[in-house]
């Protein structure tokens, strides 16, 4: 199998829809994100993830902040609607400056990994991500990639702390006033998205 | 009297206070949350995080001590971030959660209004209708009090008409004009109530022994009013007072008392803090629930018309008042009434 050209890809970017617009063909030719995708033994899919991504400038912001950059693949089976995917943890160690990968595919297998430059984490993300599993001859799938700033648990940890600095917080960071009025409301909100469709021939 | 506000009145004032709470908050909220996410901030932690690690390469025996606080740093660092990548999404729900009690709140003020001004509405039309009927009472006691003299008084003018048309004698004629008199002496008796009521002078304090005063009462009224026993309750204080107004004040309880079938008034003498009372307590019938309130207002009484104008306790307040003291129904119910009277000091 050869590079599959992205039938559609949107990519969400703020701030102003409308300059967004204006400069979405020049952004779509600038930068062709193309998925390639491999089959492995058994019917697993696996895709390899464009590298335009990992050099986007708000992703390699993103990635430098010292935050846990999650890259979240989802692909969905456009007929029998079912679901699988993967997904990406890339922390920039800031104290060994060093880039701490972790890889979890469909299969839940995890792969973790210390990476000494940015050009050794370009090189690995080169490696096939592994989608999901599937003995039809043909997959019309549906891929999505988000990309959020922080994990989980940092996210649970600010919000205990804020909780915290509320001082009506309870000392778990459970159930107090501002913990109902604030500390719900911080959440992962992606710092951009793709889409692509894309039609794969298994045989 | 004062309208209710309509309830677009209500909901335009309501939906305005919103707003201008909205600015407000719209303004002051951010401030909270700006101040932990200030760049300052962020450049400092960075700068620690930077002096950390130089620290390390120059003093490497210390390490850990280094890389424990690079971490707490980067930590803090983190939630900082991370706070501010969600910055917009906690002001709104912040801002909303405020506004939406606020709204509740102004609302539920303004149906408490709402319905204050209903209450006081309706008592205040309750209160004019009492008022009217009070006078319309009033109107009809006066109709019958001077109707009455005067009916009999031009009676007894045509009898004296007829008895000198008919030469009667001397003594006929005499008994005649005595009694056009004597009428004419109850329209008198009668102005000469309204003139007491209106000319209640101010009393003439003297520092007196009140337990003297009752006493004295006890005794010179105790065949005043028949089958009323009047008990001296023997205590003593002294008081600032006008003795003679004092014992009308105590006449008028007493004709009241003896008015509602009380076979005992007991007067008692109370200190309690330095203050004087005067316990006026008879067993009759009581004050009816519905005259409470207005005991002491004019013209009110459960006497029937032509048995009095219902003026006695309201001269009595008065007089008490005008001592520095009151008069006050203490309580009443169908086993007796207690009236209590209060001095204004012993300093005159």
């Amino acid at each position: 199998m050869g590079d599959v050209p992205p039938r559609r890809g949107v990519r969400v970017v703020r701030p102003a829809l409308a300059v967004v617009l204006f400069l979405l063909p020049l952004l779509a030719s600038a930068q062709p994100q193309r998925l390639t995708f491999q089959v492995q033994p058994g019917g697993v899919v696996a895709a390899v993830l464009p590298a335009s991504i990992l050099s986007d400038t708000d992703v390699r912001k993103q990635l430098s902040s010292g935050l846990t950059a999650t890259f979240v693949v989802a692909a969905r089976n456009r007929v029998t609607q079912d679901l699988s995917g993967a997904r990406i943890e890339i922390r920039y160690d800031l104290w060994d400056e060093v880039w701490l990968v972790r890889k979890i595919e469909f299969d839940r297998k995890q792969e973790q990994q210390r990476i000494a430059s940015f050009e050794a984490l370009e090189k690995w993300w080169k490696t096939p991500l592994r989608l999901l599993a599937t003995g039809a001859p043909r997959a019309p799938l549906q891929i999505d990639l988000t990309v959020l700033p922080f994990s989980a648990a940092e996210r649970e940890d600010a919000r205990q702390w804020i909780s915290k600095s509320g001082g009506v917080g309870t000392a778990g960071g459970g159930t107090g006033l501002v913990d109902a009025l604030i500390g719900t409301t911080i959440a992962a909100k992606p710092i951009m998205s793709y889409r692509w469709s894309v039609e794969l021939s298994l045989k | 009297m004062r309208r209710a506000p309509s309830l677009l009145a209500v909901l335009i004032t309501i939906a305005a206070a919103t707003l201008l709470f909205w600015i407000f908050l719209h303004e002051v909220s951010s401030m909270w949350l700006d101040v932990a996410l200030r760049p300052e901030v962020r450049q400092s932690l960075e700068r620690s995080m930077e002096d950390q690690r130089t620290l390390r390469r120059l003093d490497p025996q210390r390490r850990a001590g280094y890389r424990q606080r690079f971490d707490e740093n980067q930590k803090l660092l983190n939630r900082i971030e991370v706070i501010r990548m969600s910055r917009e999404a906690m002001l709104r729900r912040f801002e909303l959660s405020l506004l939406a009690l606020f709204v509740v709140a102004a609302t539920s003020a303004s149906v408490m209004l709402w319905f204050r001004y209903r209450r006081a509405q309706e008592r205040e039309r309750r209160e004019y209708l009492e008022r009217m009927g009070s006078l319309q009472e009033t109107a009809r006691r006066h109709a019958h009090e001077i109707k009455g003299p005067l009916t009999a008084a031009r009676l007894e003018l045509e009898r004296y008409a007829d008895l000198v048309r008919g030469n009667a004698s001397e003594s006929e004629l005499a008994h005649a004009a005595e009694s056009v008199s004597e009428e004419l002496e109850r329209l008198a008796r009668y102005t000469r109530e309204f003139s007491s009521f209106a000319g209640v002078g101010k009393p003439a304090l003297r520092r007196e022994s009140l337990g003297e005063i009752v006493e004295q009462f006890c005794v010179t009224f105790t065949n005043a009013w028949p089958g009323v026993e009047l008990r001296d309750g023997g205590l003593d204080a002294i008081v600032c007072v006008d003795r003679d107004m004092l014992r009308q004040v105590l006449v008028n309880l007493c004709s009241n008392a003896a008015g509602a079938g009380a076979k005992t008034v007991a007067l008692t003498i109370v200190k309690n803090s330095g203050r004087v009372t005067l316990d006026v307590r008879d067993n009759g019938t009581g004050v009816p629930e519905h005259l409470r309130p207005r005991i002491f207002d004019p013209y009110v009484t459960t006497r029937k018309i032509g048995e009095g104008m219902g003026l006695g306790l309201s001269i009595a307040r008065k007089v008490m008042l005008d001592h520095g003291g009151d008069l006050q129904l203490a309580e009443s119910s169908s086993a007796g009434t207690t009236f209590q009277v209060t001095f204004g000091g012993e300093a005159c």
